[in-house]
């Protein structure tokens, strides 16, 4: 890989220890990427605070370095922002009342908060989120370089943006404001090379979800153009980014006509002949939902909604959903901290809790490896934490309900699964 | 039976160096990792998954390419609990991969001239030069292996 004059000295130490340990990773994960270079970020970068803020442990800079590097001023090179807090996950908000362990006691809670400040005395903006592109009030713009991670950001800065970005967003690129240029980072990477087709216009939020983890299977790392899908909410976006990313592992498409790199079909392939097409069909978004539906048991337990963290109006959804009713089954509704504090203002917390659900903040079921209430049968809405659910409670057995938010909420109010393929 | 063994090489390019051998543990289907691996024990906890609970410890694990999370690095860190495989063999590169290989620090080679999953099988003997890029198949004999 070819350096600049500034990173060669960078890597030789002439700016300080910290920045030459951070240029060290730089350069080797740049090598064993075949990148020729280094990009500057000019966009954004996020990661996940917390004991695990780099990705390889043989580079890893550790708590200790980044609290002493905060005392002496330091900040992030490029705007950075918080991703879900890792290694552990915790529950930012409403974690008073979720009666579990260990994130029921105040003292865990206090010590996961104090591991994240020298990260925020260095810039970082709390938005302890894995959707925290939502509400982070500052994006990145089309060609903007960029070091993200998390399973529906990804294609969120490359499709919808129209920024560059791979899933490395970490202290490292954070602090040194720079990452290898490689795969999303260049022109030739981003072009479309396969075209999907829908058979029929999507209209629910659950048929993006099942849509998207179809597309993903079928494609894998390509790059598709997508058309005959309709016109998708952000909600609908979000929900099918996050199952291109899991069925599949999508990190850039285009919709003709809706993402800012794809402005015709022929723009989206950069005048290239059309090679491969797929349809996806209705038996398709049948199959993979009768592949999420990993359960035989219509007693449910737990209901766990918001993977992704739900926006305002998802929350506003289910508020209206709960008003007046109350739960038999445990009910989860996560979010991320800024959205939290609106639905605490508008008066949905309030409702989401009179029902006898829990409201709550910046983690999930998965990343908190299975702190939930105790249970035989869960439901849910998203087909990613469906799907890895049952792996991070591996070998104990779990079983699945996967549907509507609103089959959700009724299964929560119930206890009973009524779900049913209504498509 | 040497006699009657097939050797086949594949070129590609280094990831990670070094020089590594086993049996080569193949999946056609992707790898997912975050909480559909156990990074203590070393196998996939992907329900569905034809390598469900199938360690891969000691293995060349070929596969096409990752799926899903970020968390796909458990795939190399088994390495911290000693059950890492002996070496990565993919087809295309991507973060993901990168990542794994460079925590497991085992030789991993990828981008080649021939789909590795279109000739190597579960139980072929596989040595993967990463320094060179070159990865050299000895196919299991069929007769023995009924």
């Amino acid at each position: 890989m070819k350096l600049t004059d500034e990173e060669k000295r960078i890597l030789d130490g002439e700016q300080g220890y910290l920045a030459q340990k951070c240029m060290e990773f730089l350069v080797a994960y740049g090598e064993a990427a075949g990148a020729e270079r280094l990009v500057d970020i000019d966009g954004t970068a996020d990661l996940h605070p917390g004991m695990k803020s780099s990705w390889i442990p043989d580079y890893a800079i550790t708590l200790e370095e980044i609290e002493e590097a905060a005392k002496r001023g330091e900040k992030f090179k490029v705007p950075t922002f918080a991703n879900k807090p890792i290694a552990p996950g915790f529950i930012v908000d409403g974690w008073e009342t979720c009666c579990t362990w260990p994130n029921s006691d105040p003292e865990y809670h206090k010590k996961c908060m104090r591991n994240i400040q020298p990260f925020i005395q260095m810039g970082m903006i709390p938005t302890l989120s894995c959707d925290y592109y939502l509400v982070s009030s500052y994006s990145p713009t089309v060609g903007q370089h960029c070091s993200w991670g998390e399973s529906s950001a990804i294609p969120w800065c490359n499709a919808i943006l129209g920024a560059r970005t791979n899933i490395d967003g970490c202290f490292q690129t954070a602090y040194l404001g720079k990452v290898p240029a490689y795969d999303m980072h260049l022109d030739e990477n981003r072009v479309a090379t396969v075209l999907v087709e829908s058979e029929t216009e999507l209209k629910s939020d659950m048929e993006y979800d099942l849509f998207g983890w179809a597309v993903g299977e079928a494609v894998g790392l390509k790059v598709p153009a997508i058309v005959g899908i309709g016109k998708p909410t952000t909600s609908q976006l979000v929900k099918m980014n996050s199952s291109l990313n899991t069925g599949g592992e999508v990190r850039m498409y285009h919709i003709p006509g809706l993402t800012p790199e794809a402005p015709t079909l022929e723009a989206a392939f950069k005048g290239n002949k059309i090679k491969e097409r797929i349809v996806i069909t209705r038996q398709d978004l049948r199959r993979v939902y009768d592949m999420l539906n990993y359960a035989k048991d219509d007693d449910v337990d737990f209901v766990f909604l918001g993977c992704p963290h739900y926006n305002i109006i998802e929350v506003q959804k289910v508020a209206r959903l709960l008003e007046g009713k109350r739960c038999k089954a445990n009910l989860w509704v996560m979010t991320n901290p800024w959205t939290y504090k609106m639905a605490e203002m508008a008066g949905y917390k309030d409702i989401i809790e009179r029902a006898g659900g829990k409201f709550l903040s910046g983690t999930c079921a998965g990343e908190m490896r299975g702190e939930m209430p105790p249970t035989k049968v869960m439901a849910t809405d998203s087909a990613k934490q469906n799907y890895y659910i049952t792996g991070h409670l591996h070998p104990k057995k779990l079983q699945v309900w996967y549907g509507t938010m609103e089959e959700c909420i009724d299964a929560a109010i119930t206890g009973k699964w009524r779900g049913e393929w209504r498509l | 039976m040497a006699s009657d063994e097939k050797r086949i090489i594949l070129r590609g390019r280094k990831v990670i160096g070094g020089i590594a051998e086993g049996e080569a543990l193949v999946s056609k289907k992707p790898l997912m990792g975050w909480g559909n691996v156990n990074e203590k024990l070393g196998f996939t906890t992907e329900r569905n998954h034809p390598l469900f609970e199938v360690p891969f410890k000691g293995k060349v694990l070929v596969f096409p390419e990752p799926r899903g999370s970020g968390g796909f690095m458990g795939y190399g860190r088994t390495r911290a609990y000693g059950n890492h495989p002996a070496a990565f063999v993919y087809r295309k590169v991507c973060t993901l991969t990168i990542f794994a290989a460079m925590i497991a620090k085992i030789p991993t080679v990828t981008d080649f001239d021939i789909d590795p999953l279109e000739v190597i099988e579960t139980g072929d003997y596989v040595i993967v030069n990463g320094d060179e890029g070159i990865v050299e198949v000895i196919k299991k004999n069929k007769e023995t292996q009924r």
